[in-house]
């Protein structure tokens, strides 16, 4: 057994495998574009993606029917105004303009205060406004929704305060058996400032290393093939093993670098904080590379150039990336389509990420998704292996 | 025009040919229309909730019920004596509602009862819909049955327009629509302009009796052709398994698209024409037509929310006019009038796409 290990260590060791793998290097070296998408995707993905995909929902544009023409009218309509949520975006004159004004696109939201508002208030009398809102992002409406029922409550607190009661008669069968109200109190844990970015940016990292791997392996696979080098290859004295071994191994330390950069990204431009360790992070983020490598591997055997290679992989990329949670919660997904998320590496690395960065668990918490994410990986590379190795021979 | 329709002819039937490029044309972007869609959605339903009942009382029950009922959250058991912020960390729950004891005593002596929600806000948005939805909960509760509740003096009717049922699948189907339009033809069209510098078969071209606009405009042609079969094999999913119509007028809808598969057409010849290798130019229009197009546009989220510095980039994106007035068509129906001066914006990007693929093919010849 250790005999036989050793021979093995000798091997990968050897001064053929050195040479092989300066060879890659030299070749990874004169190719500019395998260059720059070592760099470039990590930096530029990171920042475009963190920076352009904001689910922020500020500045709705409010367009106001004030029938009323009252200072409680007014009032409302500054209050509403006031928040950050809001701007004024024109005053009409009937229901019908603002309608016109919104599906126009002038306006995303439009309040209309009816010509009896203030009388009611001063009558004790409930009043009602009507509020629209274009619901087309049906995310942006929920959202806004939510923002001007929360500051029509203020406003109702304020007035309450300031002893306007109204009285109303119950609709319905309420059932009023508890004095007390119950009195919600949400606390916002792992993230209080609601940072839209750290979502993102951490599930964009597991798509870079993941994507940008197999997409850098595959076009560093398919090079031999395409320009006929593969036979000399064979013709050397170099084993299969060691020609693999000696393939993959420049890719994944330069691909580590890159994992490294996008760390630092994520670290130092978004100020995503480090609660757990960072060995769970590394760890993980290896094993993507890794599978990430293997399926470029398997991607450049099906293919016969790097053109095509290119092509497959807009195969596999697509429901790889959708599917996996990166850019969106699972639950927001078909319910036909959240189990395939569990075939997902891309999946349990942002869980990976996620957990241990932002909520500081520990492997007692994530393990299954750490083996789950080892095992594709092992699949992966054996899958790729065998392919490789069918090509070879 | 005969030489126009002879040369749109060759490359149709050059694409055909090839499997991969015939299923990334037809196939492909149906697959992504579904994939996407949900991959992009934010509206969530069935949220797991985590619920500790410290007071486990009739009325803490009742309480809970509440939540039960809601759809958008998914009570899920977790035991008492279990630290709350581990159904957190372990992912088992988005959210933990920690109900103390003495609820119900509060509740019956008329005091206010407090109740902690702790929201893991690692998904921003996530949260803010779980807090909203968890308080819309408590609220309703509280009018239903707290003897002290006040009618609250102004109360807003609120309505959903164009898309009452909050379906993201409405938002984002249109979205990835023109994702797709803009992505696939332009890459074919790259990749046939590419491969004839490669493989310098521009050469015979120049030699034929073919004119440089004939050249293009048969090119293009044939590209609007793979387009507009796109359009309609997508637009046949948009319809049904997205469940959207007409809202209003669709020739503007219909004007636009021809345009602006004659744009994405036009967009592949150029980078087809400027970039000599097939892979090159491949690795350009994914960056061009997908990470512009997906990111810049609106099409997940609003324009205003990307920052001011690379924002002014998304008013030359020609994918966002056209996704507007996609939107506009199949959700909002505001007509000629909304969206005239985006089918003319997307007009003269195309003009200046083809131009420039024209000046480009002169260096073609130079290179080849």
């Amino acid at each position: 057994m250790i005999v036989r290990l050793r021979s093995i260590l000798a091997r990968v060791f050897s001064y053929r495998m050195a040479a092989l793998v300066r060879k890659e290097f030299g070749q990874i070296r004169r190719d500019r574009r395998l260059q720059i998408s070592l760099v470039l995707p990590p930096v530029l993905q990171l920042t475009l993606f963190g920076f352009a995909l904001s689910a922020n929902v500020t500045n709705i544009r409010l367009a106001v029917v004030d029938d009323s023409h009252s200072p409680e009218s007014r009032e409302l309509i500054s209050t509403m105004t006031q928040s950050r949520a809001f701007r004024l975006a024109g005053s009409y004159l009937s229901a019908s303009q603002l309608g016109d004004a919104v599906s126009r696109g002038d306006a995303d939201a439009g309040l209309v205060i009816p010509y009896d508002y203030a009388r009611d208030l001063v009558r004790h009398r409930p009043a009602t406004v009507q509020l629209l809102l274009n619901a087309t992002n049906a995310n942006t409406a929920t959202i806004s929704r939510g923002y001007a029922l929360g500051v029509l409550q203020t406003y109702n607190a304020a007035l309450l305060q300031q002893g306007i009661h109204v009285q109303a008669v119950p609709v319905g069968s309420s059932d009023p058996s508890l004095g007390g109200q119950v009195d919600l109190q949400p606390a916002f844990l792992f993230n209080p400032g609601l940072v839209d970015s750290w979502f993102i940016v951490t599930g964009v990292l597991g798509l870079l290393l993941i994507l940008n791997s197999s997409l850098v392996s595959s076009a560093a696979m398919v090079r031999e093939r395409e320009a006929g080098t593969i036979e000399q290859l064979l013709m050397s004295p170099a084993s299969t093993t060691e020609i693999i071994l000696a393939k993959i191994a420049p890719l994944f330390f330069l691909l580590s670098l890159m994992m490294l950069v996008a760390i630092g990204v994520i670290r130092f431009i978004f100020h995503v904080p480090f609660h757990g360790g960072v060995l769970p992070l590394f760890l993980g983020g290896l094993l993507c590379i890794l599978s990430g490598i293997s399926l470029g591997t398997v991607i450049a055997t099906f293919s016969r150039s790097a053109q095509q290679a290119q092509l497959t992989s807009f195969f596999v990329n697509p429901p790889l990336s959708s599917l996996s949670g990166a850019l969106n919660p699972v639950e927001a997904m078909p319910h036909w389509l959240q189990p395939l998320t569990v075939f997902n590496p891309v999946h349990h690395f942002a869980t990976i990420v996620r957990s241990s960065m932002l909520k500081g668990s520990g492997f007692a918490d994530i393990w299954p998704n750490f083996l789950a994410l080892f095992l594709f990986t092992f699949v992966l590379v054996a899958l790729s292996v065998w392919r490789f190795r069918k090509q070879l021979s | 025009m005969r030489r126009i329709l002879a040369q749109a002819r060759k490359e149709l039937t050059q694409i055909v040919r090839d499997w991969r490029t015939l299923a990334l044309a037809l196939v492909l972007p149906v697959v992504m229309l579904v994939l996407l869609s949900a991959g992009l959605s934010l509206t969530v339903n069935e949220l797991p909730i985590a619920v500790q009942d410290l007071d486990g009382s009739l009325a803490s029950n009742t309480f809970i019920d509440a939540f039960r009922a809601s759809l958008s959250l998914h009570v899920v058991a977790w035991p008492v004596d279990g630290e709350p912020e581990a159904a957190l960390s372990a992912n088992k729950a988005r959210a933990v509602l920690i109900i103390p004891p003495h609820f119900g005593r509060d509740l019956a002596r008329g005091i206010a009862a407090p109740v902690q929600l702790l929201v893991d806000a690692s998904d921003a948005n996530t949260a803010k819909l779980i807090s909203g939805d968890a308080s819309q909960v408590v609220s309703a509760f509280n009018r239903q049955h707290a003897r002290s509740a006040q009618t609250a003096p102004v109360q807003a009717a609120v309505r959903l327009w164009f898309n009452p049922g909050l379906s993201s699948n409405k938002f984002y189907g249109p979205g990835i629509f023109v994702l797709g339009i803009s992505m696939f033809p332009p890459l074919l069209a790259a990749l046939a302009m590419a491969k004839e510098s490669e493989q310098k078969t521009i050469l015979q071209v120049y030699v034929s009796s073919i004119s440089a606009h004939e050249f293009l405009l048969g090119k293009v042609l044939a590209f609007m052709a793979v387009a507009l079969g796109e359009v309609v094999v997508m637009s046949a999913l948009l319809f049904t398994y997205f469940g959207l119509s007409f809202a209003g007028d669709p020739t503007p809808l219909i004007v636009a698209t021809v345009l602006y598969t004659f744009c994405v057409a036009s967009f592949g010849t150029l980078v087809g024409a400027r970039v000599p290798s097939q892979a090159a130019a491949l690795q350009a229009v994914a960056l061009g037509g997908f990470l512009l197009v997906f990111l810049l546009s609106g099409l997940i989220f609003p324009i205003q929310n990307i920052p001011a510095a690379i924002r002014w980039i998304s008013n030359i994106v020609w994918g966002r006019y056209y996704i507007e007035i996609v939107r506009d068509a199949l959700l909002q129906g505001g007509g000629w009038p909304a969206v005239w001066y985006k089918v003319l914006f997307i007009a003269i990007i195309g003009a200046v796409f083809y131009l420039l693929a024209w000046r480009g093919m002169r260096k073609m010849q130079v290179n080849a």
